[in-house]
């Protein structure tokens, strides 16, 4: 029987058990490195980094985790949390404007396919849309799991959803259905 | 089928598996050493309260005078005797070692 987040928790608390954290890394490390490779704009080597960061904060503060989240909503906040400490480092946390989003779509290049398109439109939303739309959408958290994650009220997650959504609607009009 | 339906589906599929390719050994490489566990200082509360014990049951019994007629009486029994309790005491060990390490075994595996 496969053992779950919170039974391998359990023993990484009790134990001190590295093995079991080493499974939950293997759980998670897909969904996290996709994450934080959405959040830093496809910088593999940095939401590599951070991901690896956010996994070690995670062991060393497990004792935090109380249970009354999901084991990876929990995680998914310290990613963002490294994330946003690394951004703020980088003064990279002001979001795009819609005059930049304007001018960085040259609807002139001919674009591979829908995926190229909806990555692009993705890297241009500001930051607190794009992470939105990423864990509600992308991720599957619910509105309040995103709003724990993020550390805002939950109406403004669902705002920055809907507006998110609405730009890429914008963005992405030749693909959608008709 | 409406937009949502096809954003949410194009967005999901635009997150791939990615594979650990030794992330996830990294990962541990990183970790902290485990935590030391109080072994030593459970060994010696251990000790402590069996050394206690001893002396308390010593004073009760009178200066364990009850000591020395068992040894009066294991003396005093057929060689025989003496050898299957010897044995018995022993396998019981054995067994109870055995278990302890089979089920330790298997919670490690699991």
């Amino acid at each position: 029987m496969e053992l779950t987040d919170a039974d391998l928790v359990a023993r990484v608390l009790v134990d001190d058990d590295q093995h079991a954290f080493g499974e939950l890394v293997r759980r998670h490390q897909s969904s996290l490195r996709g994450l934080l490779r959405q959040l830093t704009r496809t910088d593999v080597a940095l939401a590599d980094d951070l991901a690896q960061q956010a996994f070690l904060r995670a062991y060393k503060n497990i004792r935090s985790f109380r249970g009354e989240a999901r084991f990876s909503t929990w995680l998914y906040r310290i990613a963002y949390n490294c994330f946003r400490e690394n951004a703020r480092r980088r003064k990279e946390l002001v979001g795009i404007d819609e005059e930049q989003l304007q001018t960085q779509h040259d609807p002139q290049v001919a674009d591979p396919g829908l995926r190229h398109d909806l990555m692009r439109a993705l890297n241009l939303l500001p930051l607190n849309e794009r992470s939105a739309i990423l864990l509600c959408c992308q991720n599957g958290l619910s509105h309040d799991e995103a709003a724990r994650v993020l550390d805002i009220p939950l109406g403004t997650v669902k705002t920055n959803v809907l507006r998110g959504r609405e730009k890429l609607k914008r963005m992405l009009a030749d693909w959608g259905p008709n | 089928m409406n937009q949502e339906d096809w954003l949410d589906r194009e967005l999901r599929e635009a997150a791939p598996y990615i594979d650990d390719e030794g992330f996830t050994a990294r990962v541990l490489q990183q970790l902290p050493p485990p935590r030391r566990r109080h072994d030593l200082l459970r060994a010696v509360i251990l000790l402590g309260m069996a050394f206690l014990a001893s002396v308390l049951a010593y004073v009760v019994s009178g200066g364990g005078r009850f000591v020395s007629v068992t040894f009066d009486r294991l003396a005093a029994l057929p060689a025989l005797w003496v050898f299957a309790l010897a044995l018995t005491s022993g396998l019981v060990i054995a067994a109870a070692g055995a278990t302890a390490a089979v089920s330790r075994s298997r919670a490690s595996l699991t």
